[in-house]
């Protein structure tokens, strides 16, 4: 059994890769084989916009290394992600891994869920919004299924070994990941948010000013308030419209992205013919 | 010829619930205009999945549910267009308004930035 930590922080020997190896540790000594990889370590070159991947299956015209960091996650039997939280989301290199993933996606049907979890590290309370959103969208967009996720509390480099409860959360979330691999009991271990799949908090008010929506998800319901207390609602209905189900995402590649070809091809001459003063503005 | 026509092209999982022929006369006679259903369906299961190769088609063949909207009146033209939106949302892709005539793609267009249902 494999079991591979994804390191989205630059620094080294910092509290990321600090929480990432306890939590390697763990399940090392839970008998799995570990690896730890930092992606900044990795040429992981911004997604060109050039939907190759899309319209021609497994192709990627970046040449660098992100090919290989799919390549380990394919090969591991599960992931554990780190980055820390340096303005309200997790680092610059995680969503660029996110815009690349597109051509791992193809190869998403018949493939067997493999659990995760992340862990944030973060300095200052209440500036971390958006952190497990990022990370949901990577482990969905890679047949991941999230197990558990911790934002922990530090802030100078290697601060985190003075708190003792975040080392000891990191080991026993590593052990974790061994254990789901092992039984195949992908339950979600961690705090409940208000999504019960993604298990975030957050919500997006739509405009009807009546319906709330996973914004990860994308799945949609309603807000109540119960003693005071928000409650958010979703229709049992609704999760057949999770925009990672498969057949949701099949659907949105085939008769959204798919036939675009049609388009682009039919509009040809007049977008030539409109766009060519944009080619000429501040050229010269 | 009509001053307003748009085609709404919805495609497989974007209508909110179920487009029924019923519904659409309601929505018609109430905003008086001529509404007009065609469903065109080309998947075939596979591996579990309802499937369809759509990369070389035309996009008038690929599955889809296409409501027609006609009328004179740019006032209940809008207002149609509004209810239907509500009802099922508006189509969601760049080219879903392909093949109606420029008075009726402006106006479904704008709605679309105002009540889509999406936002």
């Amino acid at each position: 059994m494999k079991i591979l930590a994804l390191n989205g922080s630059v620094r080294k020997y910092g509290n990321t890769e600090i929480l990432l190896k306890q939590a390697l540790m763990g399940a090392e000594a839970e008998g799995a084989e570990v690896e730890h990889l930092k992606l900044t370590d990795y040429e992981i070159g911004p997604c060109q916009g050039c939907g190759l991947c899309l319209f021609r299956e497994n192709v990627c015209q970046v040449k660098d290394n992100t090919h290989v960091i799919f390549e380990k996650v394919e090969a591991a039997d599960g992931v554990i992600l780190g980055a820390p939280c340096y303005f309200l989301e997790l680092t610059a290199i995680v969503k660029q891994l996110i815009d690349r993933t597109w051509i791992v996606g193809h190869n998403k049907i018949g493939k067997p869920p493999k659990p995760a979890s992340v862990i944030v590290p973060y300095a200052t309370r209440g500036w971390i919004p958006y952190i497990f959103m990022q990370a949901n969208i990577l482990f969905n967009t890679m047949c991941l299924t999230k197990i558990n996720q911790a934002a922990i509390c530090t802030q100078g480099i290697s601060e985190v070994v003075m708190d003792e409860g975040a080392i000891a959360l990191a080991d026993r979330m590593g052990r974790e990941i061994v254990e789901a691999v092992r039984t195949q009991d992908l339950h979600y271990r961690g705090e409940e948010g208000v999504c019960p799949r993604c298990h975030d908090k957050l919500l997006r008010v739509l405009q009807d000013r009546e319906t709330i929506e996973c914004p990860t998800c994308g799945v949609r319901g309603k807000l109540y308030i119960v003693n005071g207390k928000i409650d958010v609602r979703f229709e049992e209905e609704a999760w057949k419209g999770c925009r990672f189900n498969l057949d949701v995402s099949y659907n949105h590649y085939t008769y959204h992205i798919a036939p675009s070809k049609d388009y682009f091809l039919r509009t040809k001459d007049e977008r030539k013919k409109r766009s060519q003063k944009y080619r000429e503005y501040l050229e010269k | 010829m009509a001053n307003y026509m748009v085609k709404l092209r919805y495609y497989v999982g974007d209508p909110l619930v179920d487009i029924k022929i019923e519904d659409l006369k309601k929505i018609g006679k109430q905003y008086g205009t001529d509404i007009s259903y065609e469903k065109i369906e080309n998947r075939e299961m596979k591996n579990g999945l309802l499937m369809e190769e759509t990369m070389n088609k035309r996009i008038e063949d690929i599955s889809q549910e296409v409501v027609t909207v006609v009328g004179d009146d740019e006032k209940k033209f809008s207002d149609c267009i509004r209810a239907l939106y509500k009802k099922y949302r508006s189509p969601r892709t760049a080219y879903s308004l392909m093949g109606s005539n420029e008075t009726g793609r402006k106006i479904a267009w704008e709605l679309m930035e105002v009540c889509s249902g999406w936002e």
